[in-house]
């Protein structure tokens, strides 16, 4: 399957996508309107920095207390008349899941987007016993179709143009359907109805469990959540341990950040929450609800000062949309679930095989803005360094880079050898440099160069300015009223006060 | 009635109670905790910023603002003086929309405004089986509910399911009417949130949805569709 392949080095990963125009194009136009609603979104809030601090407390208190608040959630879900089973690794939790569905006898499952689901690889489990799943948000279903997996967390067929998803419709339509983005909509529609009608289970994610009352909640604009819980007769619900909020006003937090970080929406169309199976006399809902919690790499990151705060994420796409890289190459070429500067960052936790897949963590700028666009403020960046440095320690990092490096730590080890490496440089990239950039893939720079375009040495240094620059300054400040220097001088000192992350 | 064998669902059970024990320990662990904490801990901050705790509107303004929002998120909305007035809103949107099927709630108030004619179909929620009901709300054009509640704020009606008012009613039908008594109409989703806390334990209903506007998406190529899953066509009546 398309995205799944590790076989792939990251590096032939990226170049694919790369040469992929529609993608490219697709990528950074859904990412743009995202992120710029979400500006919108935060700016109309007023007070947008003080929400995602409040975010960001509520996270750390829940995942510092998280066997308090897990054991009270479990205790009220089945006090409430739901099952809840616990999986530490992914192949438990597919074998809990494939034991309820045969003791249901489901021949298929309606699905809404869950990424634990994916991180299970449940789907190909499933089909290998003869049950269908069935992936109901539209964007999942599209790739469903395609064999893909999905390349946003919030927009998974972003990557899929109008006339390819009427390709694929029309092939299971049996006649040919328009690029029409509502008549595409309402064969989905009328397909998706069928197959909720017909389906023994219903399966979800979960966006957040309410410890104090066993609860969890859905978001999501479609109401094919709601259709999972609403219409089978067993719902199954997938969840990652770390979701856990402690109380219902908690929600009104993470209602408040996730959706406007998100996709800028003050709130989703449907927010669900679902309090244990139907009640006896009810008409409609679950008969039968199973919680599954799953570990599957999440407690190694508990008491790692480095890294624990990554279980605080509420799974809102923002950094993606912010990422620079991510909006060059999409989500596929990251190679597992998730995707981006997140990505980047559980991908090499979450799975053991470091040389299979520690190299992700590069996949970045360390420009920060994935930690400026997080609304629970986790310090990605850093994070994406960490795991850098643990490459590096592990020695899963090539000779040429290596190489490099010791180069560089002489380099800038005294002035005099920075200044005669420089000069040696600027003279060396003189047939090379075009335009202030260098091209071509030669030395050093080859590596660098196959995918970027490194920047020429500038003709004159920082340092050979400074002289001039100083003196220039000099000149001006002097120039100054004294009053409006006052005034700045005061700016500065609050921005310096406000920088305190 | 219990035979030998047990059942797997209940060996799964009985497997959880065990495991549990060694999962929720292995945590605690992790957090440097020989046992899992078992009193509540202490917490310096909890729900909304402060700012907003303390935002409220009176109660006009929470009914302007809250049809301002559900318009603009694409729904009807519009406030009528009394249920009487909802009927003749009703009558006439059942006779546009040409519905020939429509499903409401079992509530004494909506039995006065909503009944069945020689042209009309009507359900009433909880009387057939399950499989029934589902039918009659997937055929039906329109489905009508009393919520609980409004959010002024975010443009959003909150329904409880209950035996007389299925989740079904406001998700199958493709047209979906919401009707809210003004007084019910709150500033912002704590205001609601907090009642719901009282509920816990026995009287929680088993779903508690909020729904602001019609269904929607945006996965083909960014382009926004209304009524994917849920209605497309969803109508907000303010009473009182």
């Amino acid at each position: 399957m398309g995205g799944f392949n590790p076989a792939v080095k990251l590096e032939e990963r990226i170049r694919q996508a790369l040469n992929d125009e529609f993608l490219r194009n697709a990528v950074k136009f859904t990412t743009g309107r995202l992120r710029s609603s979400k500006q919108q979104a935060a700016e109309q809030m007023g007070n947008w920095e003080e929400w995602r601090e409040r975010g960001r407390q509520i996270r750390l208190h829940t995942i510092a207390h998280l066997d308090y608040y897990l054991n009270q959630f479990v205790q009220n879900l089945r006090e409430a008349g739901g099952y809840v089973h616990f999986a530490s690794t992914a192949q438990e939790a597919v074998e809990i899941a494939m034991q309820i569905m045969e003791e249901k006898q489901a021949k298929s499952v309606v699905k809404s987007k869950s990424m634990v689901s994916e991180e299970l690889h449940l789907n190909d489990a499933m089909a290998a016993k003869g049950i269908e799943p069935v992936e109901t948000d539209l964007g999942e279903y599209i790739i469903q179709l395609a064999g893909e997996t999905p390349s946003h967390i919030l927009a998974p067929a972003i990557h899929k143009n109008r006339q390819q998803i009427a390709d694929l419709f029309s092939e299971i339509g049996g006649e040919k359907l328009p690029a029409d983005t509502a008549v595409l909509a309402g064969f989905a529609r009328s397909q998706l109805r069928e197959k909720f009608l017909q389906a023994d289970i219903g399966m979800t994610g979960c966006n957040f469990a309410i410890a104090e009352s066993g609860s969890f909640v859905l978001f999501s604009n479609e109401g094919n959540a709601r259709m999972c819980s609403t219409v089978p007769r067993t719902q199954i619900t997938l969840m990652g341990m770390e979701r856990i909020i402690p109380s219902w006003e908690d929600l009104e937090v993470m209602a408040a950040i996730l959706p406007r970080a998100a996709t800028g929406q003050k709130l989703t169309v449907y927010m669900s929450a679902i309090n244990g199976p139907k009640r006896a006399a009810d008409g409609d809902g679950p008969d039968e609800l199973h919680v599954i919690i799953l570990d599957n790499g999440r407690s190694q990151q508990l008491g790692d000062p480095e890294f624990q705060e990554v279980l605080n994420c509420i799974r809102c796409g923002a950094c993606l949309n912010a990422c620079p890289v991510y909006r060059h190459i999409g989500g596929h070429a990251y190679g597992w679930v998730y995707s981006g500067p997140i990505g980047a960052v559980l991908t090499p936790l979450l799975n053991e095989d470091q040389d299979q897949w520690g190299e992700v963590a590069n996949a970045s700028s360390l420009c920060g803005a994935c930690y400026e666009a997080c609304p629970v403020k986790i310090p990605l960046h850093d994070m994406l360094v960490y795991l850098r440095r643990r490459n590096v320690e592990a020695g899963r990092t090539d000779a040429t880079e290596r190489l490099g490096m010791k180069t560089y730590k002489v380099a800038v080890s005294s002035q005099r050898f920075y200044q005669l490496a420089l000069k040696l440089g600027q003279f060396g990239q003189k047939p090379l440099a075009r335009n202030g950039e260098i091209t071509a893939k030669v030395g050093p720079l080859e590596a660098w160069n196959r995918l970027r375009v490194a920047p020429a040495l500038a003709k004159k240094s920082f340092r050979d300015s400074w002289k001039e620059l100083d003196m220039e300054l000099q000149h001006e400040l002097v120039e100054l009223k004294p009053e409006t220097k006052a005034r700045m001088e005061a700016i500065l000192r609050k921005r310096g006060n406000s920088h305190e992350n | 009635m219990k035979t030998e064998k047990k059942s797997v669902i209940a060996e799964l059970h009985e497997q959880s109670l065990q495991k549990q024990e060694t999962f929720i320990k292995h945590i605690a662990n992790r957090l440097g905790r020989e046992q899992p904490l078992t009193t509540p801990p202490k917490r310096s901050v909890s729900g909304a910023v402060d700012s907003w705790r303390t935002h409220t509107l009176d109660p006009e303004e929470r009914i302007s603002q809250f049809l301002m929002n559900w318009e603009s998120l694409g729904g009807s909305a519009v406030r009528l003086a009394d249920m009487a007035e909802a009927k003749n809103y009703l009558d006439r949107l059942i006779g546009e929309m040409k519905a020939k099927k429509i499903i409401r709630e079992d509530h004494p108030e909506l039995a006065q405004i909503v009944s069945e004619s020689p042209d009309l179909h009507l359900t009433v929620w909880g009387d057939k089986d399950f499989a029934a009901m589902r039918k009659a709300a997937a055929e039906a054009e329109i489905g009508i509910v009393m919520a609980d509640f409004a959010i002024a704020n975010t443009g959003t009606l909150v329904i409880t399911s209950t035996p007389q008012r299925g989740r079904s009613l406001s998700l199958l039908p493709t047209i979906f009417v919401g009707i809210v008594k003004a007084k019910d109409i709150q500033t912002k989703m704590g205001d609601v949130l907090s009642v719901i806390q009282t509920w816990n334990g026995k009287e929680m209903p088993a779903g508690i949805h909020f729904v602001s506007g019609p269904s929607r998406s945006a996965d083909i190529e960014s382009d926004l569709t209304i009524g994917v899953h849920g209605p497309s066509i969803v109508h907000a009546l303010v009473i009182g």
